[in-house]
């Protein structure tokens, strides 16, 4: 079987050009796909989690139900439960673990809180003067990526949104393109660039804050190892192309200052548009990260970090994110569903996971699955069951199902143990 | 025994994300992620080559990684993203829930001492207090 036009579940580009070749009830070819979807499709199978619960320290492999009753148990025994993760799974099963989160009083958090957080936090600040994709696409003649690394990261990117790709207003594609990377380092996506500008180490609030100086016809010399004249002919670039787009990443998140770098950054392009077109969209890591905060502001008013203990969701990032609650030891029983804290919070939040009460809901072997005290496997949103996601510039988009699996989908797990939890 | 003082740097990499999607315990998945990227002068000055072991030390924990020659500035060092980086990298998110997962100060050392393996990652991070 052939499926054309299936959307990839795997970055925040959601690529909806796949072509997926299926034999016998797995994934045979994948056409179209970068190193990571290809990945994610051609192994779907392996490594797959099955249900278990944790007796006498070791996890004994049960039936469903009964990973499910213990979960639902574990659930309403809890005085103060976190769940977290929401990131690789489809909108539906996100709307669901926020209905959990509020049954049983819990804190709920996706991943953005450790990697977008900061985007969000600042955006509620000052705004933010974002685009889609495919404006991009048919408009952009500058485009800046900044802390960011899409040839490693968000691979497609470059051919279908941002460098190469010919539009409406872009006839020539990369020749008609002023390709710009501010980086700590050099990468593969610095090569794809006309310009590369190193930036010393933590200085990215400076640089930004420099080029609105310059803007604002200041001369602020050099800043962040980058001389002053290079600032200005970059400022003038900025403020002369048509459609300018700046596309950022963790580099400007998850380094010191946070949401100040990207306040500088949000507040730059609106200054740029005193004198032109410009936008900014971050580049958002998991599939539907972007989903997972539109859901949790259209279910709770607020995007992520959001706390139900008092009855009403209250909002607090640093209170009632996931990493500062594992790392204050505050929660007494965890639901982590289709993210894997263990391999990527610091190992001083982590630990906390182990001591308490861990209920993992994936697909796979996660690190987290190797410390918990139930696991759940669940189906594959895009591959093994359908469902929406949000891609990076906000545009939802509907994943396909291409396999049947015995599994089943995290929206069916989330829904049982809703009504074990109401029982 | 030689050491430098680094800013470390996590994040993506295409052979980090590739197999991940394999499985987080093959061996694939530690040899892509249990390393750190240093210039080639660095690795001179602390007397290391490439594929040799090295202590990464920070006020946050301790790693032993696989070392790899890259092009990356003097003075800074690389990992993936994965459970040995999150070993050295604290949980303080100074109020906003994001760790400082870029632009920790560390410091690498020479070592006789092997990378963990994964099941022994999971086992100090239950140990730890």
């Amino acid at each position: 079987m052939i499926y054309k036009n299936i959307v990839c579940p795997l970055c925040g580009c959601l690529c909806d050009d796949i072509e997926v070749v299926t034999e016998n009830g797995r994934v045979a070819d994948v056409k179209n796909a970068c190193a990571f979807s290809k990945s994610k499709f051609l192994n779907h199978a392996k490594d797959r989690a099955k249900p278990r619960i944790k007796k006498n320290g070791k996890l004994v492999e049960v039936p469903i139900e009964e990973a499910l009753d213990e979960a639902a148990e574990v659930l309403k025994k809890a005085d103060f439960p976190l769940i977290y993760g929401l990131s690789s799974t489809e909108t539906d099963a996100q709307r669901l673990a926020v209905e959990l989160a509020e049954l049983i009083g819990a804190s709920i958090d996706n991943t953005s809180s450790v990697c977008h957080g900061p985007t969000i936090q600042a955006a509620q600040d000052c705004g933010a003067a974002k685009c889609t994709l495919g404006e991009v696409k048919n408009r952009a003649d500058l485009v800046i990526f900044w802390g960011c690394n899409p040839a490693e990261a968000h691979i497609k990117h470059a051919t279908r949104y941002s460098i190469t790709p010919r539009g409406l207003y872009t006839e020539s594609g990369k020749k008609g393109r002023e390709i710009m990377h501010m980086d700590v380092r050099e990468t593969k996506t610095s090569k794809m660039a006309n310009i590369f500008v190193k930036v010393e180490p933590g200085q990215d609030y400076e640089l930004l804050s420099a080029f609105r100086a310059v803007l604002k016809g200041y001369d602020g010399g050099d800043v962040a190892g980058v001389p002053s004249e290079t600032i200005k002919q970059l400022a003038e670039k900025m403020k002369s192309c048509k459609f300018g787009v700046i596309f950022f990443g963790l580099g400007l998140t998850m380094t010191g200052g946070k949401h100040m770098n990207i306040n500088a950054a949000l507040r730059l392009v609106r200054d740029l548009n005193d004198h032109t077109k410009f936008a900014i969209i971050p580049m958002r890591g998991h599939y539907n990260v972007s989903g997972a905060n539109d859901v949790m502001t259209w279910c709770t008013g607020y995007p992520y970090a959001v706390n139900f203990s008092k009855g009403y969701p209250v909002y607090n990032p640093g209170e009632f994110s996931a990493v500062d609650i594992l790392a204050r030891g505050e929660c007494d029983a965890a639901l982590i569903i289709a993210s894997d804290p263990v391999a990527h919070f610091p190992a001083q939040a982590s630990k906390h996971l182990a001591k308490i009460p861990t209920i993992v809901i994936d697909p796979k072997i996660s690190l987290t699955s190797l410390i918990a005290k139930i696991v759940i496997p669940s189906a594959i949103a895009g591959i093994e069951c359908d469902g929406t996601a949000y891609r990076m510039d906000g545009i939802p988009l509907r994943l396909r199902k291409v396999i049947d699996s015995e599994f089943l989908p995290d929206r069916e797990i989330l829904k049982k143990i809703i009504e074990k939890v109401k029982a | 025994m030689n050491y430098m003082k680094v800013i470390l740097i996590s994040g993506r990499t295409v052979e980090q994300g590739t197999s991940l999607e394999i499985s987080k315990t093959s061996e694939e998945y530690s040899n892509n992620v249990a390393m750190i990227m240093m210039n080639e002068n660095d690795m001179k000055e602390i007397g290391v080559k490439e594929g040799e072991n090295v202590e990464v030390n920070t006020k946050f924990g301790s790693a032993v990684v696989r070392c790899k020659e890259s092009k990356i500035d003097h003075g800074i060092a690389f990992m993936p993203y994965g459970p040995w980086v999150n070993m050295v990298i604290g949980a303080d998110t100074q109020g906003t829930g994001m760790p400082d997962s870029k632009g920790v100060e560390a410091e690498i050392l020479t070592t006789d001492k092997d990378v963990l393996r994964i099941a022994n990652v999971i086992t100090q991070i239950k140990g730890i207090k």
